[in-house]
């Protein structure tokens, strides 16, 4: 076979989402690879613009369909500040309490589509059945699996129920449980570290240089989590390592998340028990009215009157389940944000695939972008 | 009418339906109808429909074992809606792609479009008629079936490669080398742990082969050369870990991408075909076909059609190894497997049939007890 390119995507199995990685190949061997992104673009930043700041929350579940509740908090910190709101402590468990399960719900979801990749079929049952319990706890609060509109600009919309704390703890222990079991699965098979040790390595070096964040960075052996190096919520009170290895390699890629859940469900010890042992507000006061109310938004005629708020500029950065995802909102002082801004982890990832593909084989290309975490939700938005 | 055989059964069937249309007729037509001649060539012919109708609906069955046995390993239940516990799911997944209609790309070649998979499961099919299943039902003493089987097996990368090509696609056509890289890397460990098998028992003939381990099963004394054996049968069977040819992460479904409808069908029932095959092989060759070992009481083998049962019941518990092997190992890489295939596989085959020879020439085995009979 001479060499040839060839489309992988828009629809195949590898992708995991909307897009198309084309590869020049010479037989089995990548010479050349070139990500084509923006199948799934819906103009959610244009489409903010002309919401109300409550209304943003629901876009931000479309961002990235298995970490909806990063991405709202992504964006409520940004409004907040915009906004010049302090939410109430509570509420800030909470959001920390959801990013957490979250990391979770979404590294499990990542687990059952990796070993999918590299042929391991059960696992990926596995992987689902764990999540659903994830999903389950999610859908006692905010009454939704999938899209949650559950934060606020504010606080969050309502409160945890009676039944939450142990309902968590169950699920905390049994997923501790899990893990043992996933790891004997893919770290006990002799094939698993043939097919993933030193494959698309990507040294620190490298990753800083293309903007490479998240798990992907961590496995190259840097330390760097926005949950220590630039605390939001709360995350200064709990105690817990960063997750880091130094293959930079898939291996590495799987260890770091790993390892990820296990920190996740040790801050979700401690978040709990607070939560358990602090009942209070989860909104705050002094509000805005337009803002104020949780389930009934004024009606659409308010947004057409001209009003003065304080006008203002928020930022902020969360360590997202895929990455560092950044939000900028511009508030001009009218019910919806001026401008809002996201950046994306997994585009940047995704964005460096030639420097982590070329050299390897079509046979590892699975598993490469599978350690990726290709969420194209949030790269296309 | 003593033990029955498949052949026995069907010229008994064939010469009740030659009296009956022979009563019909005038005379001079009856002695045609009822002559020798005719009714065994009708019973041959009996013979092969219940050859091909108990194949297929063993292949549908084995689906629908191999189904619900991936659904258990994955905290599943598998298909359960078509029939009992879903035995009727692949009947009804059949006729689905059955009423589909046959989509060929504009580009690709008609001719080895079209034969590819025909060819696959004819040559798949035809195995079938010269393995035996238990004492007397088989086509009779052929002296040469365990190789006559093994090289019908092995035209299949053939056909898989002309199906590929003729796609007209770049990942059937990866596929397709994949396909024919493989199989080739595993003919010769396959072909050298059966030497092992044919140097013990001293035949070629799957029978004779059957009969040679009364006193033993081959798997023990020949450990080596069933390991080397099943996973080279992977290998050629195209099942995880060894499925790269239709690696569907990366290679959509290989050299099928392109099939629909009934030629789908063609290629899943010849996969589960040589599956099939490749479990009855292991069965014959190394656990004893449909034989027990002496000290089971003779009540568990003297029930009707008792050598089927536990022929059938053997080959369903070895395929059943492969689907979990299937459930719970990772995929290799082509690479890999070549490299494990050529230089882990050929020598640990050698190695087998120095064993076998080492067996042969020591007559007796303190464990195993004494070979029957001198070998070859």
């Amino acid at each position: 076979m001479s060499e040839m390119w060839i489309n992988m995507g828009p629809q195949h199995p590898m992708t995991h989402g909307l897009w198309n990685l084309r590869v020049r190949i010479d037989g089995e061997l990548i010479l050349d690879a070139d990500p084509e992104m923006g199948y799934l673009h819906r103009g959610i930043e244009k489409i903010s613009e002309d919401r109300h700041y409550n209304e943003v929350v629901t876009l931000m579940d479309r961002c990235c369909y298995v970490a909806g509740l990063a991405w709202e908090h992504l964006y409520v910190l940004a409004s907040e500040k915009a906004l010049h709101i302090t939410p109430p402590e509570r509420a800030e468990y909470i959001r920390m309490m959801c990013d957490e399960f979250q990391r979770i719900g979404s590294h499990i979801m990542w687990y059952a589509a990796f070993v999918q990749d590299i042929g391991l079929m059960s696992p990926f049952l596995y992987g689902m059945r764990d999540r659903d319990l994830v999903l389950d706890l999610f859908q006692s609060f905010s009454g939704a699996r999938l899209t949650y509109e559950y934060m606020r600009v504010g606080g969050v919309r309502n409160d945890l129920p009676p039944t939450f704390t142990g309902h968590a703890r169950k699920i905390l222990d049994w997923l501790e449980q899990r893990f043992r079991e996933y790891d004997q699965l893919c770290l006990g098979s002799a094939i698993f570290h043939k097919r993933c040790d030193n494959l698309g390595v990507l040294k620190a070096n490298d990753c800083v240089t293309h903007g490479i964040t998240g798990p992907m960075l961590r496995s190259a052996g840097v330390k760097r989590d926005l949950r220590k190096d630039r605390p939001y919520a709360r995350y200064d009170a709990v105690d817990f390592d960063v997750a880091v290895a130094d293959g930079a390699d898939v291996t590495g890629r799987y260890l770091v998340r790993m390892e990820e859940m296990r920190q996740s469900i040790r801050i979700l010890r401690q978040v709990v028990d607070w939560l358990e042992q602090h009942p209070g507000p989860v909104m705050a006061d002094q509000l805005p009215r337009w803002l104020g109310a949780p389930y009934a938004p004024v009606g659409r005629e308010g947004y057409l009157l001209k009003r003065n708020y304080a006008k203002g500029v928020g930022f902020s950065s969360v360590e997202e389940p895929h990455g560092e995802a950044q939000a900028y909102v511009v508030n001009e002082g009218s019910e919806h944000p001026y401008r809002v801004k996201f950046r994306s982890p997994v585009f940047a990832n995704l964005a460096a695939v030639r420097q982590y593909l070329v050299g390897y084989r079509v046979a590892d290309i699975p598993p490469i972008l599978g350690s990726v975490d290709v969420c194209v939700g949030e790269v296309d938005r | 009418m003593g033990q029955a055989t498949l052949y026995s059964v069907s010229y008994w069937i064939s010469n009740l339906i030659a009296t009956a249309i022979g009563s019909i007729l005038p005379a001079g037509a009856r002695t045609v109808v009822t002559s020798s001649d005719v009714v065994t060539g009708f019973a041959v012919l009996i013979f092969a429909v219940v050859i091909l109708a108990a194949s297929m609906l063993n292949t549908i069955m084995l689906i629908w074992w191999e189904r619900k046995l991936l659904g258990r390993f994955m905290d599943r239940r598998g298909a359960m809606h078509v029939g009992y516990a879903g035995l009727l799911q692949n009947f009804a997944d059949g006729f689905k792609l059955f009423r589909k209609n046959t989509v060929k790309p504009r580009e690709a070649d008609a001719l080895g479009f079209y034969l590819g998979p025909t060819s696959y499961m004819v040559t798949s099919l035809a195995i079938f008629g010269i393995l035996p299943i238990s004492s007397g039902w088989d086509t009779g003493a052929l002296p040469l079936t365990l190789l006559l089987a093994l090289a019908i097996f092995s035209f299949a990368p053939l056909f898989i490669f002309i199906s590929a090509w003729s796609s007209n696609n770049k990942y059937s056509l990866m596929g397709g080398m994949r396909s024919a890289a493989q199989m080739i890397a595993y003919e010769v460990p396959l072909l050298l742990a059966v030497v092992a098998v044919v140097i013990v028992a001293g035949s070629f003939d799957l029978n004779t082969i059957v009969y040679e381990q009364q006193n033993y099963w081959f798997w023990g004394p020949l450990f080596l050369a069933l390991v080397v054996f099943v996973a080279a049968m992977l290998a050629e069977m195209e099942r995880i870990p060894f499925d790269l040819p239709e690696a569907e992460a990366e290679l959509v479904e290989g050299w099928n991408t392109e099939y629909g409808g009934m030629l789908f069908a063609f290629f899943m029932l010849s996969d589960y075909l040589r599956a099939l095959v490749g479990s009855i092989l292991v069965v014959l060759l190394f656990l004893g076909g449909w034989t027990l070992p002496s000290w089971v009481p003779s009540a568990a083998t003297s029930f009707p059609l008792a050598g089927i049962f536990w022929f059938m019941l053997k080959t369903y518990l070895v395929f059943g190894l492969f689907v979990w092997i299937r459930a719970s190992l990772p995929r290799v890489r082509t690479d890999q497997l070549l490299r494990v295939g050529w230089n882990r596989m050929i020598p640990l085959s050698l190695l087998s049939v120095f064993l076998a020879a080492l067996l042969v020439t020591a007559k007796c085995l303190p464990v195993f007890g004494c070979v029957p009979s001198p070998g070859i």
